[in-house]
């Protein structure tokens, strides 16, 4: 269908908890190949259920590919759960 | 009933998001933005497609055709699989953003709403609903994202408000009076009306009303007696000329799902159980509104694009996955060979009371308690947390989607 890849790697993230209607920013994150990626656009942020704890959905963009970012508010980790490097 | 135009200030907002879905993704994946996109329930070329961004609509891309077919025209398209997680944040998203105006704001489906001024604070209503029109299209890309568009469209009654919302597709803004309603009518054919399909245009045409504004000239006793043959001429009479005949409840009277067959392979066990699995869904549907149902209706299309379908009414009502799907069951031993597609409904519902007493009534107790157990923890848990053994598996297959009709259940 397209280049999507489903993901589930955890992965070292760099946010910003701050102000306003979207407080949590991630701003960067480490992949476990070491790859860093600088988050230039939050596309949207939403929350989803796990069974009873609740995730947060992070669709960002690095200017290159889109990827989603999952913050689990229970355990407080990240993963990253989608990359789409893109649809040519 | 009233012959004049409705002159009073147009107090109605209808606010359509567009493309919604596709609009979301591109909204989600900045990448997507400029780009055809398509949304679809299922990862297959044969799937068709539920959404079209304007982008993939400019380029002849439809709602209905198959991945493939749209690829033929577009062959860049981009197919993504629904996330009706992230459609339903931007819903309620939404309805904040409208609720804050008013309490009197109904959601017509996932992607429109409606906002009702006449009963909102002073403050409200002493701005020019333009401006507040204005100001909930900025809204939504602060508070959302920046992709996102709607139409807004404003008028003295719910069908012209709609009829307005959708003048400038994508991103506009009109207002609908009786200074302009004629200008406007003109500018539009039969089908723009909302409610007028092939049906109801075969019987305008019928008695010589071609355009909206000859359906607009047409007088009340034409519309009821020859075109409609009911109340529904006056109604519309009443409507076109911007009176609201359409603010009022739709009670639920059926719940259903139906699943087009993953495979043509399937045994006819493995579509039971499938069937089963929508037996569930459908149940928690009936109960999540607090209503009980006579009726279990169900269909079957064959490959060979037949059409098959039995109903039974029960002499008691009833509310449990279990008596869903025994029913259906029954039913469906007399379905055609070759399914395609399966689909269970229950109808004749009504509210769940405890009044009328039952000679089974400790059993009716006790089932009761026993599926709300189970609802209860699949709210809390998520869904399918507790099922029947028999749908085990389906899960992957018989995913949840967007319901677009009702936004009861979201």
């Amino acid at each position: 269908m397209n280049d999507e890849i489903l993901l589930n790697e955890r992965v070292q993230v760099i946010a910003v908890f701050g102000e306003g209607l979207n407080p949590c920013r991630p701003l960067k994150f480490r992949r476990p190949n070491g790859r860093e990626v600088e988050i230039t656009e939050i596309g949207l942020r939403h929350p989803s259920t796990k069974g009873k704890r609740t995730v947060h959905m992070f669709d960002v963009t690095d200017g290159g590919a889109d990827y989603r970012l999952e913050f689990d508010s229970e355990r407080l980790t990240w993963h990253l759960t989608m990359e789409a490097d893109h649809y040519e | 009933m009233r012959n004049t135009y409705n002159d009073g200030r147009p107090l109605i907002m209808h606010i359509d998001l567009n493309s919604c879905f596709a609009t979301v993704e591109q909204q989600a994946r900045p990448m997507l933005r400029g780009r055809p996109v398509a949304i679809v329930n299922r990862r297959t070329e044969h799937t068709m497609i539920v959404t079209a961004s304007y982008e993939a609509k400019a380029l002849g891309v439809g709602l209905g055709m198959s991945v493939k077919e749209a690829r033929r025209l577009v062959p860049e398209l981009v197919a993504l699989e629904s996330d009706p997680a992230k459609y339903r944040y931007v819903y309620h998203k939404m309805m904040d953003i409208m609720r804050s105006y008013s309490a009197h704001v109904t959601m017509k489906s996932i992607d429109e709403g409606v906002i009702d001024f006449h009963q909102t604070s002073q403050d409200v209503r002493d701005r020019p609903l333009e401006d507040i029109g204005r100001e909930i299209k900025q809204r939504l890309r602060d508070e959302i994202g920046v992709a996102m568009r709607c139409n807004v469209g404003i008028a003295t009654n719910r069908f012209l408000a709609k009829t307005a919302a959708s003048l400038h597709k994508p991103d506009g803004l009109d207002v609908m009076t009786h200074d302009n309603l004629r200008d406007v009518m003109s500018t539009l054919e039969l089908r723009d009306l909302t409610g007028i399909a092939k049906h109801n245009e075969a019987r305008l045409n019928s008695v010589g009303i071609y355009t909206p504004l000859e359906f607009l000239d047409a007088d009340v006793s034409t519309l009821q007696d020859v075109v409609f043959k009911s109340i529904v001429g006056e109604q519309w009479h009443q409507r076109l000329r911007g009176w609201e005949v359409d603010d009022r409840p739709h009670p639920l009277k059926t719940a259903g799902r139906q699943y087009v067959l993953e495979s043509k392979i399937l045994s006819r066990e493995e579509i039971l159980q499938r069937l089963h699995n929508l037996c569930e869904s459908v149940g928690a549907k009936v109960r999540s509104q607090g209503k009980v149902a006579r009726g279990v209706f169900v269909y079957a299309k064959s490959r060979d694009r037949r059409y098959w379908h039995a109903r039974r009414m029960a002499s008691a009502p009833f509310f449990s996955d279990q008596a869903i799907y025994a029913q259906a069951c029954q039913l469906f031993e007399k379905a055609p060979q070759a399914i395609k597609e399966i689909g269970v409904t229950c109808y004749e519902l009504s509210d769940d009371s405890d009044d009328q007493l039952s000679l089974f009534g400790d059993q009716l107790a006790q089932e009761k308690h026993t599926a709300s157990t189970i609802d209860e923890i699949n709210s809390r848990y998520g869904d399918r947390t507790i099922h029947s053994a028999d749908t085990l598996g389906t899960g992957i297959y018989v995913k949840q989607k967007i319901p677009f009709g009702s936004t009861r259940y979201l």
